[in-house]
Formats: C-alpha cells, sequence, structure tokens
C-alpha cells in the first residue's frame, strides 16, 4: 500500500506541472506562431520563449525522482 | 569583447566636402552621426538643385531595380570604376534605358505567362483529343445543334444510360450519343441535340451528376471539331512562341545585365553620399562630419584623408568625457574560436558598449551544456559528421558556416561527455563493447547527476554576478556596491546549504547564516525592495539548472528503451529497424532538446544576472553590396 503512494505521489508530481506546462506553452506557442508569421527573425526568441514553462515539469521530475529514490526527506 | 570606439570629427573647407565623401566610402569604417550643431555649427542646408538630383536618383534607382526584377537578374556589385561623378546626364540616360527595359520585360513575361497558361490548359485536353476528334467525326452535319462533351467514370456508367433514358422520354429520337474509353479508363462521350433541347439536356446532366468537358473557343461559337483542331494546333504552335519569346528575354538580359547592375550599384552609392551630406553640418566656410570608428582606426582614416583629399581637412579625436558611451555603436569582435557564437548573442539586442560582451563565455558554457545533457560517443560522431557536411561547401562568413561550426563544438563535448559517462548509443556501448563509465554512470547516478546539475548553475550563476559586478565598476566604483552585496549573499546561501548537507565542513554554517543576516539590511538599503527579490529569483535560478540532468536522464532512457526493442518483437531483423528508428528520433530531439535548453539557461538565467542590452548596431558608411540572406552583415 505504501509502494502504491508513493507511485502515485511521483505520478503527480511531475503530471500536475506537466499539464500547467502543456497549457502555458498552448498559449505561448498560438501567441508565438503569430509572432513569427509577422516577424520570421524572431523565431528563436520564440522557441526560448516556448521552453520557458519547461522549467515546471523539470523540477516535477526532479521531484518524482526523489520521491522514488526515498531521498525526498 | 566590444571593440573600443573612438568618436571623431572631420573638418574641412566646404567645397572639398564632394571629394572626401567618396574617399569616405571607400574607407567604409565612420559610422556617421549628427554633429552637435551651435551657434556656428549649423546643419548643413542642402540646395533646390541638389533635392531635385537626389528625386531623380531615387526614380532611377527604383526604375533599375523593376527592370533587373523584370528580367529575372540577380543582384550584383557591377562595375565600381562607373560610380564616380555621376553627372545628370548619366543618371537620366539611366533612367530611360531602365524604364524602356523593365516596359519591355514586363510585356514580354505578361505574354509568356498568357502563353504558358494556354499550354498547361490545353495540355489537359490532350488526353480527350483523340477520342473526341474520332467521335466528332461521326457527325456530319453541325448545323442548329448543339454538342456535349461529357467523362463518365467507369463506375457510374449506369448514370450514363439513365441519362439516355431520361432523353429519350424528353425529346424522343430527336439526339446522338457516342462513347468510347479514354486512356484515363473513362468513357468519353459526344452528347449531340438540337439547339431547341440543349437547355433541358444541360439539367438532365447535371441532375445525372456528369461533368461536362468545355472545349476551349466553344464560347466564340466554334463547333466542337473545330475547337478540336485548334487546340491540335495550338498545342502544336505554343512551345515555337515560348522559345521566341524566351529568346526575345534572354537577348535582352544580356544586352542589359551588365549596364543595370552597375547603374544599381552606382546609384545606391550616390545616395548613400547624399544621405551623408544630410547628418553634416557646416560652418560659413567649413563642413563637419562626426561619427564612430574602431579606435585603431583613427590613424589609417587620418592618412587616408591627407593622402587623397589634403592637408586641409582633419580628423579630431573627441575626448572620452564628450561622449557617453551609450551613444556609441558596438562590434563585437572575438578570436576565431568564439565568433560563430556571436550569431546566438545577436539573437538579443545587442549588449550596451562598455558593458561585458557573453561571446566568451557562451562559447565555453553553451557547447559544454549541450555535451553534459547529450553525452553520448555515438550520438557525438553522428553529429560531427553532420556539422562537416554543412561546413563543407559553406561560404566563410555564412550563417550555414556558423551552424555546423558551433554544431562541430557541441558534438566534441557530446563525445568527451559520453566517454565520461560511457555511452555510446544509449548502453549499447557497455553491452557490446564492455564501455565503462569514467565518471559518472547517468542510467543509475541520478542524484550525483542532479548533484553535478546544480552545481553547474552555481558555478554559472556566481560567474554571471561576478560579470555583473566588473560591468558595474566599469561604469563607477559605486554602481558595483549592491551587485557586489548580492553576489556576496549567493555565494554565503549556498556554502551555508552545502555545509548543511555536509560537502563542507559543518563550521561554515552558522558564520555564512550570520554573514547573510547582517548583509540583508545593506541589501535593502543599497538596491531597495527589489534587492532581496531579485536574490531569491537568483537562488531560483540555480535550481533552473536541474533540467541539464532531466534532459539529460530522458535522452539516455530514451537510447535504453531503443536497444531493448531490438529483442522485444521476437525478431532481431525488425527490432533492429525499430531501435534504428528509435535512436533516429531521439537523436533529432537529442540535438534540439540541448540546444533550446542550453540558450534558455543562458538567455535567461545567466545573462539575467548582468547583460545589459540597448546598444546600437555599427552601421558604417561603406559601399552598396548586394543583399545576401547566406552571408553576415558587416560590423
Amino acid at each position: 500500500m505504501n509502494e502504491f503512494w508513493t507511485y502515485l505521489a511521483a505520478a503527480l508530481a511531475v503530471g500536475i506541472p506537466a499539464i500547467a506546462t502543456a497549457w502555458a506553452q498552448s498559449k505561448i506557442g498560438s501567441a508565438g506562431s503569430a509572432t513569427m508569421a509577422e516577424k520570421p527573425e524572431l523565431s528563436a526568441t520564440v522557441i526560448i520563449l516556448v521552453a520557458i514553462p519547461e522549467t515546471m515539469v523539470i523540477l516535477g521530475f526532479v521531484v518524482a525522482i526523489m520521491i522514488l529514490l526515498g531521498t525526498g526527506g | 569583447m566590444i571593440v573600443p570606439m573612438a568618436r571623431v570629427r572631420i573638418l574641412g573647407p566646404r567645397e572639398l566636402l564632394p571629394a572626401t565623401l567618396p574617399v569616405l566610402q571607400d574607407f567604409g569604417r565612420l559610422h556617421v552621426v549628427e554633429p552637435r550643431t551651435g551657434p556656428e555649427l549649423r546643419p548643413l542646408q542642402q540646395s533646390a538643385s541638389t533635392r531635385k538630383h537626389e528625386d531623380q536618383l531615387r526614380r532611377a534607382r527604383t526604375e533599375v531595380s523593376r527592370a533587373l526584377e523584370a528580367l529575372g537578374i540577380s543582384h550584383g556589385a557591377g562595375d565600381r570604376a562607373a560610380s564616380r561623378e555621376l553627372s545628370r546626364e548619366t543618371v537620366a540616360a539611366w533612367l530611360r534605358t531602365a524604364r524602356e527595359v523593365a516596359r519591355r520585360a514586363e510585356a514580354l513575361n505578361e505574354r509568356r505567362s498568357a502563353l504558358a497558361e494556354e499550354q498547361a490548359l490545353l495540355r489537359r485536353y490532350r488526353p480527350l483529343l483523340p477520342t473526341f476528334e474520332a467521335m466528332s467525326e461521326s457527325v456530319t452535319e453541325w448545323h442548329d445543334v448543339a454538342a456535349y462533351f461529357v467523362l463518365v467514370p467507369e463506375a457510374e456508367r449506369r448514370s450514363l444510360a439513365r441519362l439516355r433514358d431520361s432523353l429519350r422520354e424528353t425529346v424522343g429520337d430527336a439526339f446522338e450519343i457516342w462513347s468510347r474509353r479514354i486512356p484515363s479508363g473513362e468513357q468519353g462521350v459526344l452528347i449531340v441535340v438540337s439547339e431547341e433541347t440543349a437547355e433541358e439536356l444541360d439539367r438532365l446532366i447535371h441532375a445525372a451528376g456528369l461533368q461536362e468537358i468545355e472545349l476551349p473557343g466553344g464560347a466564340e461559337g466554334l463547333s466542337p471539331m473545330e475547337s478540336i483542331r485548334r487546340i491540335g494546333r495550338r498545342l502544336e504552335e505554343l512551345p515555337d512562341e515560348l522559345g521566341a519569346l524566351d529568346a526575345e528575354l534572354a537577348d535582352l538580359r544580356s544586352s542589359h545585365a551588365s549596364l543595370l547592375r552597375t547603374a544599381e550599384a552606382a546609384l545606391a552609392d550616390e545616395l548613400a553620399r547624399m544621405d551623408v551630406t544630410t547628418h553634416a553640418g557646416e560652418t560659413r566656410h567649413a563642413f563637419v562630419l562626426e561619427g564612430w570608428v574602431p579606435e585603431d582606426q583613427v590613424v589609417p582614416l587620418r592618412d587616408e584623408l591627407t593622402t587623397r583629399v589634403g592637408e586641409t581637412t582633419v580628423v579630431e579625436e573627441l575626448e572620452r568625457e564628450e561622449w557617453v558611451g551609450e551613444d556609441a555603436p558596438v562590434v563585437l569582435h572575438n578570436p576565431r574560436l568564439f565568433r560563430p557564437f556571436e550569431r546566438l548573442v545577436t539573437i538579443l539586442p545587442l549588449p550596451r558598449y562598455g558593458t561585458v560582451d557573453p561571446t566568451p563565455f557562451l562559447a565555453i558554457f553553451f557547447p559544454m551544456f549541450f555535451g553534459i545533457v547529450l553525452g553520448d560517443m555515438g550520438y557525438g560522431l553522428l553529429l560531427g559528421a553532420a556539422a562537416l557536411l554543412l561546413r563543407r561547401g559553406s561560404d566563410e562568413e555564412s550563417t550555414r558556416r556558423a551552424v555546423a561550426e558551433i554544431a562541430g563544438a557541441c558534438a566534441a563535448f557530446t563525445i568527451i561527455f559520453g566517454a565520461l559517462y560511457g555511452e555510446l548509443l544509449g548502453d549499447l556501448g557497455a553491452r557490446r563493447l564492455g564501455l565503462e563509465a569514467v565518471w559518472l554512470h547517468r542510467e543509475e547516478a541520478l542524484l550525483p547527476f542532479l548533484g553535478l546539475a546544480l552545481a553547474i548553475g552555481v558555478v554559472h550563476t556566481i560567474l554571471g554576478l561576478v560579470l555583473n559586478v566588473i560591468s558595474k565598476l566599469r561604469e563607477g566604483g559605486r554602481e558595483a556596491i549592491g551587485p557586489g552585496v548580492t553576489l556576496a549573499m549567493v555565494t554565503l546561501v549556498v556554502l551555508a546549504l552545502l555545509a548543511a548537507v555536509d560537502v563542507i565542513p559543518r563550521t561554515f554554517f552558522t558564520p555564512a547564516v550570520v554573514t547573510v543576516l547582517v548583509l540583508f539590511p545593506v541589501l535593502v538599503v543599497l538596491e531597495g525592495i527589489l534587492g532581496p527579490t531579485e536574490l531569491l529569483s537568483t537562488l531560483g535560478h540555480i535550481l533552473s539548472y536541474a533540467r541539464v540532468m532531466a534532459v539529460g536522464t530522458a535522452s539516455v532512457m530514451m537510447a535504453v528503451a531503443a536497444n531493448r526493442m531490438v529483442g522485444a518483437f521476437g525478431s532481431v531483423v525488425v527490432g533492429a529497424l525499430f531501435a534504428l528508428l528509435f535512436h533516429l528520433v531521439n537523436f533529432a530531439l537529442g540535438v534540439f532538446s540541448p540546444t533550446v535548453h542550453a540558450l534558455r539557461l543562458h538567455f535567461v538565467e545567466f545573462f539575467g544576472t548582468f547583460y545589459s542590452p540597448g546598444g546600437h548596431r555599427y552601421e558604417p558608411f561603406g559601399h552598396w553590396s548586394p543583399p545576401d540572406p547566406q552571408r553576415k552583415e558587416k560590423r
């Protein structure tokens, strides 16, 4: 049972930020596409902007790993 | 580094300005700006005739561009020798020629498009012609009848039978239908009815859902037979007509290309010289030009003007106190090895003059981060090969060359870290060749890898804060105190955390925490309430470096999963094919993802600590050069 909660916690730790990241990237991505259509020279900046919300899921991933390895506290 | 610039003032007798401008244009290093005017110095007044000449030049340039475009001639530098002393007569002659050439070329192009369109349309009828021609011959008399050509797909032959029945019901036997199979497999059908019943047939064809073929010429009252003959005739004539037009265009091109290119370059140069005069100032007897040149170009500029214009035109270097650093244009100049990375820096607005050029740091850390994330000898070799292919045949200053060289550096670091991790296409090297991790086995050592990522974050962030202090020191000592306190506090917080987890002796913990508490009010006094906020955000940025570990782990796990496929499908061949495909996908992701994340770590986390954007682009007054998207802008 304890194992069940560990896996569930790890899944939630990475899953919820993943949804949040996806939502943020969808907003930035659509705005970025419009920007690129008007100013193609900003393509590189737009790619960077799209990558910014990934911090959430990456930190979630780190937390999930720590939960699974039992080093979370 | 950012090239040190000098602000210079060029003074000379007013009548020598026209002779000075071509010399400056040939020199090509002066970034002209407005001189500071005063009671004695006013902006140079342009006479009505000069303005008229400028209008004429602009019109001529527009016409020349139009003619070049109509002839499909690429831009070229032209004959530079002819770009001096453009008389009004020369410009007028170019204007006339360009206008005439543009008119003729546009008319030829228009005619050519119309013929090509006609040819494309008629070609669509070609497969139908023999069938329809044969059927049309059956109709001996074409008076007072309407003829329809219809295509019936093989699967819908019944609709033709239905149409025949409907026609019989409506018009009795006053119609004829011939049908034949055409090469596309459909049935070509010719229906002839009397003109009075044509409307009814129209309705029936549409009701049956059949596709009617309208022959060109039908609207002009030609019979189907005549239309078919005309299509055949036109298809034979069109290649010759198109060939004649192409020959005429080629003639026009070969006889005018050189002149038009020369005119384009000369007119652009003359307009650039006129544009510079709008930035010039004048006193009663002298002209004044001001601008920026790289510091080491002041003496060559002076020598050039003395030699070619005379000693009466002088170059005066303004003292550093007389100008503000923010006004100076920015030229980045780095060792050959670092130069491709300037492209990455210029994705952002240029750094302000007098601040730090981040190119050398980007050139070291960007490929290093890439290598830490991808870290696989197989992928590194693949990337290296792609970089070599991309580099082959590229121009020295082109974007392609820069991308190839950046990819080459990334490939080198990927191979180095691949060796340190003992990875060759994931765990394939370990399983087949017995490769062992020299330093870190990423597949298992997740926490040490996370520690490495955060340690890189600490080093990178503290380096950024140090650069910020250096940058502020250049602006004036007092400006550097606030950033200095932030740097000290970040370092102390990191030391306290390291002491807390026993990485360094615990004795450091208390002194570090006490010093942070003492420095806190100092930071608030110096930087305001934003100071502590910035401090917290900087510490948060360090955590963001965890992505190095996260993306890296994802990459190695994908590679391991690809290798597992070989045994997972029963057949080794199918498994190997899937594994290869998966490796290719992982390689594509493995190139894209570390690039984006390494760039983001630099642009957001690293540059955020010290980078001051807002530099002006260096745009020296020089000769016109043909626009080429592949080439780097001359700086």
